[in-house]
This record gives structure tokens, sequence and C-alpha cells, in this order.
């Protein structure tokens, strides 16, 4: 089965970004609640975070998960009274 | 080796025996709380299990905790991982790799865009002819998963079907990219090329 337009873009895509040093998903697992304050508190990327950043870009799964994340975040801090 | 970093106060508590509990209390209302914010879906017990699940967890992890982030922000990093592993081996549950295996490799016949004669038309053609010849080279390991991938199948779930684990599958994806992205670039198209190809 051929490949769809979408998937033939997201591929071209995957591969433009592609980098010599990417983090692996568990490299981007012992970074991403740091990253996550950083990007909640407005913070720019820098050096190690600019490497998760990338990782959630090219990764849907670590990307899905880093979105559920900052969900169970902000329902962590919610008190009910 | 790093000088060990000033203790944070959960860790402290996690780590003495004395007020672990009452830690541990603390820290599962807060995961629970979280995740029922998110998997409000799965059930009311799936939050407390997984939170269950995830102090055990932390605590077996509690000593590669650095300080970079509060320590909460860490613990509920580490239960979004366990709920969403969960979470995806039900929902692929009944998807196989072999689908994505059918022989014909990555076919990127796709239909060229119907304004003809634009310059940009006659280099993304150019683009995907050269990209569908390496394609060709890649492993059929490698063509497989970067299928499966563009299908919107989670790494982990591919690793779970083959014997493998996810950090190796995202490793043999990357292989696959760098090795399209280099054969790309020795036909002469850049990554702005690439890009500016889907724009
Ligand atoms: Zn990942």
């Amino acid at each position: 089965m051929p490949l769809s337009k979408q998937q033939v873009s997201s591929l071209v895509q995957l591969v433009a970004s592609t980098t010599p040093d990417e983090i692996d998903c568990d490299g981007c697992l012992d970074h991403v609640a740091e990253f996550a304050e950083t990007l909640l508190a407005g913070l720019p990327i820098e050096s190690a975070m600019v490497a998760v950043q990338n990782h959630l870009q090219n990764c849907h799964c670590c990307q899905m998960e880093f979105e559920t994340f900052l969900k169970a975040l902000s329902g962590m801090d919610e008190t009910s009274e | 080796m790093p000088e060990p970093m000033t203790s944070d106060p959960w860790v402290e508590k996690l780590k003495d025996p004395t007020q672990q509990e009452e830690a541990l209390t603390a820290l599962r209302v807060r995961l629970v709380r979280g995740l029922k914010k998110v998997f409000s879906s799965g059930g009311e017990s799936f939050a407390e299990d997984i939170a269950q699940d995830a102090l055990i967890r932390i605590l077996e992890k509690i000593d590669q905790f650095e300080g970079r982030s509060q320590f909460p922000t860490w613990a509920m990093s580490i239960a979004v991982r366990l709920a969403t592993s969960q979470v995806r081996r039900k929902h692929f549950k009944d998807v196989s790799l072999e689908q994505f295996a059918d022989g014909e490799g990555l076919k990127l016949d796709v239909a060229v865009d119907t304004l003809p004669g634009a310059a940009e038309q006659i280099e993304q053609s150019s683009i995907y002819q050269n990209l569908s010849e390496l394609i060709d080279d890649l492993s059929d390991r490698q063509q497989t998963a970067v299928r499966a991938v563009l299908s919107g199948m989670p790494v982990e779930e591919i690793a779970n079907r083959t014997a493998s684990n996810r950090n190796a599958v995202y490793k043999l994806v990357h292989d696959a990219r760098t090795k399209l992205k280099s054969g790309l670039e020795a036909a002469g198209y850049s990554a702005e090329d690439l890009t500016g190809s889907i724009a």
C-alpha cells in the first residue's frame, strides 16, 4: 500500500529534522519534568532542553505523553477546597 | 563523580523510614488528582492503581532525581509514562505489525498535485523520486518501523511486537532517517529544500 500524501509529508518532515545527536525516549523522560516547568514558566528553551524539544517533535509517542503530562500537572495542583 | 545535590525535602522524607509513609500518602494524593484529570474514563481505580505502581517506580529511581525540577513534577512524569503505556497497550491490542510489512516497502507513488509546471512541483517530485529510491535501500526492519510510525503506531507498541524496547525502535527509525537525510543531501537537497517541498 503506497503512503498517503499526509504520510509522505510527515516522512519528509521527519527526515528534514533529523540530527545526529538525538536523545532517545528515556533521555527525553529524564529531562521532561524540567522541560515542562521551563515551558510553563515561559522561560527560554536552552541547551539540554533543545534536545527534549527536538525529541518531542520527532517522537509521536513522547509527544502524546507530554501533552498528557502537562494536563496531569495542571490537575495535580488543583485543590478541591 | 558529581557531588550529590543538596537534598530535596521530598527525597529526604521518602528515604527516612519514620517519614516515608506520610510522604508517600501526600505524593499519592497529588498523583491521583493529576491522573484523574486526564484519565477520567479509565474507571475509578485506574488512577489509584497507576499511582500505586508509580510510587514503587519512583522509590526505585529516587537516586536518579537530580533536583532539576520540583520533585512532584518529576514523579508525575513517571506516573504519566506508566499510565500512557497501559492505555496504549489496550488501544493497540488488536493491531498487528504485519500490515506494515506488506512486501511493497514504502511505496511513494503519491499523486503529484494537479497544478502542473511550477518549479516547486518539479523539485517536489524529484525529492520524492530520490526518497523512494533511498527507501528501497533501508532494511526490512527499518521500512516496517518507519511505515508503522507514519501510520501512528507508537514506538513503544512497535517495540512490544518485536521483542525490542522503545529506545531501540526510536534508534532504528533514527538510523533510517539519517540514511535518508544523507542520501538526499548527497543528491543536493538540504533540510530547507525538504521542508520547502512540503510547505
Ligand atoms: Zn520518544
